[in-house]
């Protein structure tokens, strides 16, 4: 009977994925056709992860056709040359697999999961897609109704579903992170086969993908099988577009209100913080480890615990390949106005920025990030994803094994640090969540 | 130098032709399969009843520990709610650790530690694992329970049901418990602001002092850890725990619905509705029945994308992003729901396609491709599960608790995969029952009720609110200051009054009407102050029903049976003339409960409760103060059915009016009886009455 807050599900496409102590062992080249290849070897169970990641997210989006990548997640299963429509999940799950994908600001993640007996097959099942998908008007007009169920279900009709949506339109005026990637239906409805056709030209190529394969294989005889399979596969012709647009800063406080079907009201404060991979991205990631991990940490203790105001309270940051956000996040208790909630938040970041924290503090966040560390990449699955990642954003697979040196090079000064520079009142939107009722 | 360019001159002349020689269009084939290997697990037991398995895994240098309390459900009944606070209490205070203690060193270590009512959970690298310990046994064994701290939970409680208001899947998830299981099951019962409220600090802590015992207890410990190692920090941790004897409960089994009904609860801002097609099902854990059933479940609607449901209500139809469906077992009552999110308009069309679905698995054997797939995908799934060294400790687990045998999970795929398409069929008709459901929808009641009326046997959308309690949309307000005595006399005054109506002695009703076109008699005699004779004549088929004042019977086909029961009570109730002016000295209790719409007439309800606790409605026109509707529910061997009679076309004899109109409503469509005659006062003999 214990009540689950869903309400911070959608951002579970930004969980970090931390490097493990325990040095992971992978191969990785380039075919001629700029296909990058990754290659992991852990026979524990006789599973293989084969994974695709293709560079391109929401932010690659021609604003007037938003939701075109995350369209292409639904497009991709639609069939090829070789397979017929509807038959492609048939045969990875006849074949005793699974499959899924995943679509972000920055990327978009297909993989299938499937016995070691069975690499060749995943091989072609994905060569086939890259080489020549298919895609006919029935297809399209089915997944059209498809996601806008898909958005309703995880948006329109969820207490709080628009958070995301409602937060980036506000954060960024010129970047493209301002829209969401489940985009506008509108868009998807307006566009024809052929737009949809020449996206899949210009991003679905091997010289824009990263192949990953984990799990129980032989690194040799899964060289030649890529070869194979992918080698025959031409590079693209057309010019990947990768926006070169910087967000300027926002120039003062941005506060707004979003009234919705609630009825504990929500305050989020987001600031502009550096992209992923910088020094003192780490520095913020640690912040937020120091702020919401644990029921010691500063929000939950101060906010949760010990005045109560709030049910839950948290802070994420929210990391892009461009400069992302730091997002406070806190749904208040019954009865507690939204500014004293703020007011606890505000208390907490000032705190930060005023006082270094103790050593033994400093400590405990070092311990928590190793124990994160160790527990993740436990699967074949997480490891595809990972290393195709470290590789996509970083062009270094190997932060799967180094990145915890980048965590442990910031210091207690850095965090106070970064805490000021960036958790500056005039680098952030402040967006209340109100109940519709509350509505003058 | 040479040799090395022609080496690779070779290989790429070797790729190249291999490429020329692949053919895209056939499929590859799937090497020799693989073997699957089920780890092992060692077990021990301490004197004081703590059963603990080691599953040892040295891949990560990480160790966990789960306790899991194995006790029978709990029924909350109106302190719902106090039993998951007991589990949320135990980590906020021992004898000598407050929470911000235990908070502190449970960070520090980087350790993940949660406790719940049936049990507790720790995890920490290898290095950690006493510290970890050290707390876990403090609080699994000298929990302290504080007022303050529960103040605290039940203030994010009650906030955590404001949400639930809001969200259409917690208000499912409410609805389609109390609908499957009853809202006087411990699987179907609602925790709500009330029953938080109620929940006291020495119902935890007793909660806490009758269960969290290690007779009833098992401990998983996985990962870098021996068994030696293991047993040496069990016994210095929790060798000291003291067993107790634990209460044991047995409920009920909650049934499917006799007949197909639609429970809807309005959310006028929804833009989709989230529709359910529930129904409790008996399958217990480890029957043979469950990996047919499971198999069934996955061709189906299991999470696949070539399962039924999925193919059918998404690829083919767009009227879904997934469309999924559940068949559980459990030890006490397990389940089975279809489930998916559509858009309102298509709401109905969605539930069409599930009743098919549902209908086609019962009726049509699986072809063997798909019934294929759906094996080889649950192997692979099994084989994926067993990457995670905690599989191994829920097998150790369920093989206990659930008295398997002890190769349950060695055997597991060769049982799958002999699993033949009619066992698909005969488990099917077993476990999927799209007559004896629930229908269950979370959305617009405005845009959706309509369309849905069809799936219901009666014809009737029932709704309920967000914790499944059933209410009438259509009722209003109550005048200030009005009762049940109120209504009952401007009832008595319209139909002629006390004087005119304890004038009459007996009264003779003819009636004719039609049945499935068969032509009906039925000639009622009655005689105060409570004796009745029904006379039943449809040709063929003769009943006769009495009452003499205490004994009651039913006959016909050359059979008498006598009534008892709630039979009898009924029928008792209904010869007795007059029975509004006895309701004290038979026991009833009258209550106004509400202002109905009844098929466009406001009416006053009142509800009549019998000794037994049975219920009757009596509906009064609010205008005419005239009775049009009774309706009665008897519990019989075949399951309850409810009666609906109404009454019109009311007309006057001997200064009383009498109804010449009774329609009943029947599930095969309404049986209408016209009165021909009404006589008063003939002089009716005793000796009609009696029964044999």
């Amino acid at each position: 009977m214990k009540i689950k807050f869903m309400l911070f599900l959608i951002f579970i496409f930004t969980s970090l994925l931390y490097a493990q102590v325990k040095e992971i062992e992978f191969e990785e080249f380039d075919l001629d056709n700029g296909l990058h290849v990754i290659l992991h070897q852990d026979d524990t169970v006789p599973i293989i992860a084969v994974a695709v990641t293709y560079h391109v997210g929401s932010k690659n989006e021609d604003p007037e056709r938003t939701g075109f990548a995350h369209f292409f997640e639904h497009l991709m299963f639609e069939g090829s040359e070789n397979i017929e429509r509807s038959e492609y999940s048939k045969i990875v799950e006849g074949a005793g697999g699974e499959l899924n994908a995943n679509t972000s600001f920055d990327r978009t993640f297909y993989y299938d999961l499937l016995p070691s007996n069975q690499l060749e097959l995943g091989l072609w099942l994905e060569s086939e897609r890259m080489l020549h998908l298919k895609v006919d008007s029935i297809g399209v007009e089915t997944q059209r109704s498809v996601i806008k169920e898909e958005k309703k279900q995880g948006i329109d009709n969820q207490p709080y579903g628009t958070l995301l949506e409602e937060l980036m339109k506000r954060a960024y005026k010129v970047h493209p992170y301002k829209w969401i990637p489940i985009g506008s239906a509108q868009y998807i409805d307006q566009a024809t086969i052929a737009e949809f056709m020449d996206f899949y030209n210009t991003y679905y190529v091997p010289n824009n993908a990263t192949l990953s394969i984990a799990g129980d294989i032989d690194i040799d005889e899964t060289k030649d099988l890529v070869e194979k399979y992918f080698a025959g596969i031409p590079k693209g012709k057309k010019e990947i577009i990768r926006p070169n647009v910087v967000e300027p800063p926002m120039g003062g406080e941005i506060r707004d209100t979003v009234y919705d079907n609630i009825q504990l009201p929500a305050v989020i404060l987001a600031y502009h913080i550096p992209k992923q991979g910088t020094d003192d991205y780490y520095a913020l990631n640690m912040l937020t480890t120091l702020l919401s991990d644990g029921q010691s940490s500063r929000m939950y203790k101060e906010l949760v615990d010990r005045k109560q105001l709030a049910v839950q309270a948290t802070s994420i940051p929210l990391a892009l390949e461009d400069p992302g956000l730091f997002i406070g996040l806190a749904l208040a208790n019954m009865g507690v106005d939204p500014q004293t909630l703020q007011d606890g938040m505000d208390a907490e970041l000032e705190k930060v920025k005023n006082e270094l924290i103790s050593e033994k503090e400093f400590e405990k966040l070092r311990n928590q990030i190793e124990n994160d560390i160790v527990s993740s990449n436990s699967t074949v699955a997480g490891k595809a994803e990972s290393l195709s990642d470290y590789y996509v954003y970083f062009g270094d697979t190997d932060l799967i094994n180094t990145e915890i040196e980048k965590y442990m090079d910031v210091t207690r000064e850095d965090i106070q640090r970064v805490a000021k520079k960036y958790l500056d009142k005039n680098n952030r939107v402040v967006l209340y969540y109100l109940a519709n009722s509350s509505k003058k | 130098m040479k040799n090395k360019v022609f080496i690779s001159i070779l290989i790429l002349m070797f790729a190249v032709s291999a490429f020329a020689q692949l053919d895209r269009s056939k499929r590859p084939e799937p090497g020799p399969a693989p073997t699957i290997n089920i780890g092992d697990y060692e077990s021990f037991q301490l004197e004081n009843g703590l059963k603990v398995f080691v599953i040892e895994n040295d891949k990560l240098p990480r160790v966990s520990f789960s306790l899991v309390i194995d006790r029978d459900p709990i029924l909350e009944g109106e302190n719902g709610g106090y039993v998951t606070f007991a589990g949320q209490l135990m980590r906020t205070g021992t004898e000598t650790r407050t929470k911000d203690q235990i908070d502190e060193e449970i960070d520090f270590i980087g350790a993940s530690f949660n406790t719940s009512a049936t049990g507790v959970f720790g995890s920490s690298l290898k290095k950690h694992t006493e510290k970890l310990l050290d707390v876990m046994s403090d609080v699994v064994l000298n929990a302290k329970f504080q007022e303050e701290e529960l103040e605290k939970i039940r203030k994010q409680t009650l906030s955590g049901l404001a949400y639930q208001k809001n969200d259409p899947g917690s208000i499912m998830s409410n609805v389609r418990k109390a609908l499957t299981y009853g809202l006087d099951h411990p699987y179907g019962e609602q925790m709500t602001e009330e029953t938080v409220n109620s929940v006291t600090l020495e119902m935890c802590s007793n909660y806490y002092n009758d269960y969290f015992v290690p007779n009833i207890a098992y401990l998983a410990i996985v990962g870098d850890i021996s068994k030696s190692e293991a047993e040496e920090l069990v016994n210095k941790y929790f060798g000291s725990w003291k067993g107790k004897t634990v209460d044991q409960f047995t409920y009920e089994t909650p049934k499917a619905p006799l007949i197909r009904k639609v429970a809807l609860v309005d959310r006028p801002n929804s833009v989709q509705s989230v529709i359910n097609i529930a129904y409790p099902v008996d399958l217990p854990k480890g029957d043979p029945d469950v990996i047919p059933s499971s198999l069934a479940n996955t061709i189906l609607g299991g999470g696949i994308f070539s399962a039924r449901l999925i193919s059918n209500l998404r690829e083919d139809k767009g009227y879904t992003y997934g469309a999924y469906s559940r068949l559980a077992s459990d030890k006490l009552v397990g389940t089975f729901y279809a489930y998916c999110q559509a858009r309102n308009i298509v709401t109905d069309s969605a539930v069409t396609e599930f009743l098919n679905e549902m209908k086609r698995m019962r009726s049509e054997k699986v072809d063997d491709e798909l019934l294929q797939l759906a094996k080889n995908y649950q192997t692979g799934s099994f084989s994926r599960s067993l990457e995670s060294p905690q599989t191994i400790a829920s097998f150790a687990l369920n093989i206990e608790r659930y008295n398997l045998p002890k190769d349950y999970y060695k055997n597991y795929l060769k049982n799958l995969n002999a699993v033949t398409s009619d066992e698909i069929l005969a488990v099917s008709k077993k476990y999927i029952k799209p007559n004896n459901s629930y229908v269950i929808v979370v959305g617009n009641a405005e845009e959706v009720a309509d369309g849905l009326k069809k799936f219901s046997v009666n014809g009737k959308v029932e709704f309920y609110d967000i914790n499944g309690n059933e209410y009438d949309p259509a009722a209003k307000a109550i005048p200030e200051g009005m009762t049940a005595a109120d209504v009952i006399d401007n009832y008595v005054e319209a139909i002629g009054g006390k004087t005119n109506l304890e004038k009459v002695e007996d009264v003779t009703t003819k009636m004719t009407g039609k049945v499935q076109n068969i032509e009906l008699k039925v000639i009622t005699y009655r005689k105060a102050p409570n004796k009745s004779f029904t006379d039943l004549d449809a040709g063929v088929m003769k009943q006769e029903i009495k009452f003499d004042g205490t004994k009651g019977s039913q006959s016909g086909m050359g059979q008498v049976m006598m009534l008892e029961g709630d039979m009898l009570e009924m029928i008792k109730m209904q010869s007795t003339m007059n029975i509004y002016f006895h309701y004290d000295e038979l026991g009833i209790k009258s209550e106004l409960t509400g202002l109905k719409d009844v098929d466009g007439t406001d009416a006053y309800e009142v509800t009549l409760t019998f000794p037994s606790g049975k219920k009757w409605l009596n509906y009064y026109d609010a205008e005419t103060g005239l009775k049009i509707r009774e309706v009665s529910t008897t519990e019989t061997a075949q399951g309850s059915f409810t009666q609906t009679v109404d009454y019109s076309d009311y007309k006057e004899a001997n200064g009383v009016k009498y109804p010449f109109k009774l329609t009943q409503q029947m599930g095969m469509g309404p049986i209408e009886l016209e009165v021909t005659s009404v006589e008063i006062n003939t002089g009716l003999e005793d000796s009609l009455f009696d029964v044999e």
